[in-house]
């Protein structure tokens, strides 16, 4: 996975087409959003083709890693790894969920926000 | 899982980027989603048009949907509707965006390449000075190529014809062919099997971008003079290098199809591929002109590029639009309005000569040279009903023939 660096004088190629882009959705935003999900999924499924070759790779060099992968049996730190790195995932995944709660919490409200920036802006 | 997989594969050639592993999964993905696009999303637009778009057209006109307008109004409504057509506007964007990531950072690589080959071959490479790009082509950047296809953001810049190239067969889905030539080789194989006996001794094809079509007629008529012609210096360099990269003395020049600077009666055949659909509707009276021009008396022109619209019924007409609308294609449904066959007869092709007919796409061909060019998967390309939406329905091109009178 190597990521050269361009050198800023360096010609670039065009990266957007001309011609206003069309909205497919009534929902503000959606269209914007959709196209981010396809850009992950597009991610995911290269992550999915990087993996296969590294297992590909390994089998060819006599490393069966599917089979290695099957047969590996995780001890109890393996477990507890895998279990913080899920419980991370998912509390990142549902970050704006958790503000919510908290701020319902801290009975915070769009209203003590703008009576901040009053109160700021004249003390 | 019963369902045909495409695994297709484009040649290397020395004018390709080098593609590294990730660059590649990244343009597979593209082209694997529009394939699920075409065969997982485009089938539920015939009964979500019939039981639910159709039926609230009724209620709220008080009639049904008449024709394609009618049609479209109902279905950008509907969210079936709208996640395909927001998935094919997104698969074109991705397949563009994946594409760019090798060219940009080889670019100088890529142009010196081009020059060195070009340089090396005996075929003629002319780029006028002052050179004007017709509007209809730099107006918008025809389906969504970022800098369509003249931009130049370099001296001897050669990156939109690389685009276009790797984009072309991820566009295709690989149906192309390993060397995206499979429209050429479909007229050739026409011209083979139905004018049996010609033998063009000089070939111009129109609208050439980088010559993907036009190097089948120099394999088929290895004596004869060929020529690639197209408004973009870019695409024009390219096809020159690539041609020279395939080992093949091909000339290519710069020059509009509306009013080439050759001499009369200069061409035995004069063909394009998809060009007509993005050129304008002045432009494609003059161009037919312009081939009876070049013409020699008993010489054919042959298009392939769109069947009309007449020839459909609305909803098929209607998905095949959502390229006006959502690709960048502005003169792809108005194209489809206009009478060919008047075009011709006016252009002065007698009308006995004229006719609409179907050049059968190569594709089965290319299970012997290309890599992923299995044979089920080719022969379910070549062997299919025509539905609307799909690349290259039906498995052939329409092409659009004429004969120059006799001398």
């Amino acid at each position: 996975m190597t990521h050269d660096v361009i050198p800023p004088e360096r010609p670039r190629v065009v990266r957007d087409a001309k011609g206003k882009r069309p909205q497919f959705y009534e929902t503000p935003g959606l269209d914007q959003a959709m196209s981010m999900i396809l850009v992950l999924a597009n991610e995911l499924s290269v992550l999915h083709d990087r993996l296969d070759s590294v297992e590909r790779v390994s089998k060819a060099k006599g490393i069966d890693l599917p089979a290695e992968i099957e047969a590996l049996v995780l001890d109890q730190e393996a477990l507890e790894a895998r279990e913080a790195w899920r419980q991370g995932f998912l509390d990142r995944l549902y970050y704006l969920a958790r503000k919510d709660a908290h701020e319902a919490a801290q009975a915070d409200s769009d209203e003590r926000y703008t009576s901040i920036i009053e109160d700021i802006a004249t003390s | 899982m019963s369902q045909m997989l495409n695994t297709f594969q484009q040649t290397a050639h020395a004018m390709l980027p080098e593609i590294n592993h990730d660059e590649r999964a990244r343009q597979e993905f593209t082209k694997s989603f529009k394939g699920f696009i075409q065969s997982g999303l485009l089938p539920g637009l015939t009964p979500v048009y019939r039981t639910r778009v159709a039926k609230a057209f009724e209620r709220d006109q008080g009639r049904p949907p008449a024709d394609r307008r009618d049609i479209r109004a109902g279905m950008v409504k509907d969210l079936y509707f709208q996640h395909y057509a927001a998935a094919n506007r997104i698969a074109q964007e991705l397949l563009w965006e994946s594409t760019n990531i090798s060219i940009d950072r080889q670019l100088p690589d890529l142009i010196e390449k081009a020059k060195a080959l070009s340089a090396a071959s005996p075929a003629k490479l002319d780029l006028p000075e002052g050179f004007e790009t017709p509007r209809y082509v730099t107006a918008l950047d025809i389906h969504c190529m970022p800098g369509g296809y003249a931009t130049e953001v370099t001296k001897d810049d050669v990156a939109a014809g690389v685009l276009y190239d790797r984009g072309v067969y991820l566009y295709a889905m690989g149906y192309m062919g390993p060397f995206n030539d499979d429209m050429g080789r479909s007229v050739c194989n026409y011209i083979r099997r139905k004018l049996k006996g010609f033998a063009p001794k000089r070939i111009l094809d129109l609208g050439c971008t980088v010559g993907h079509a036009t190097l089948p007629f120099k394999e088929l008529f290895p004596d004869a003079e060929v020529w690639g012609v197209d408004v973009a210096a870019p695409q024009v360099r390219y096809a020159h290098a690539r041609a020279a990269a395939m080992g093949l003395d091909v000339n290519f020049a710069q020059m509009n199809a509306e009013k080439t600077s050759f001499p009369d009666g200069h061409f035995d055949l004069v063909v394009s591929h998809i060009l007509l659909h993005e050129t304008s509707g002045k432009a494609m009276p003059k161009i037919f002109k312009e081939c009876a021009r070049l013409l020699a008396p008993g010489g054919y022109m042959i298009h392939a590029d769109l069947p009309p619209f007449d020839l459909m019924d609305p909803f098929t007409q209607f998905i095949l639009d959502n390229e006006t609308w959502y690709n960048n294609e502005p003169f792809w449904g108005a194209m489809r309005e206009l009478d060919q066959i008047q075009l011709a007869k006016d252009a002065g092709f007698p009308s006995d000569t004229i006719r609409f007919d179907t050049a059968p796409m190569a594709v089965m061909e290319f299970v012997a040279e290309g890599a992923g060019y299995s044979e089920a998967a080719a022969d379910a390309v070549a062997d299919r009903e025509f539905v609307a939406g799909e690349y290259a329905p039906g498995g052939g091109w329409e092409v659009l023939i004429a004969q120059k009178a006799a001398a």
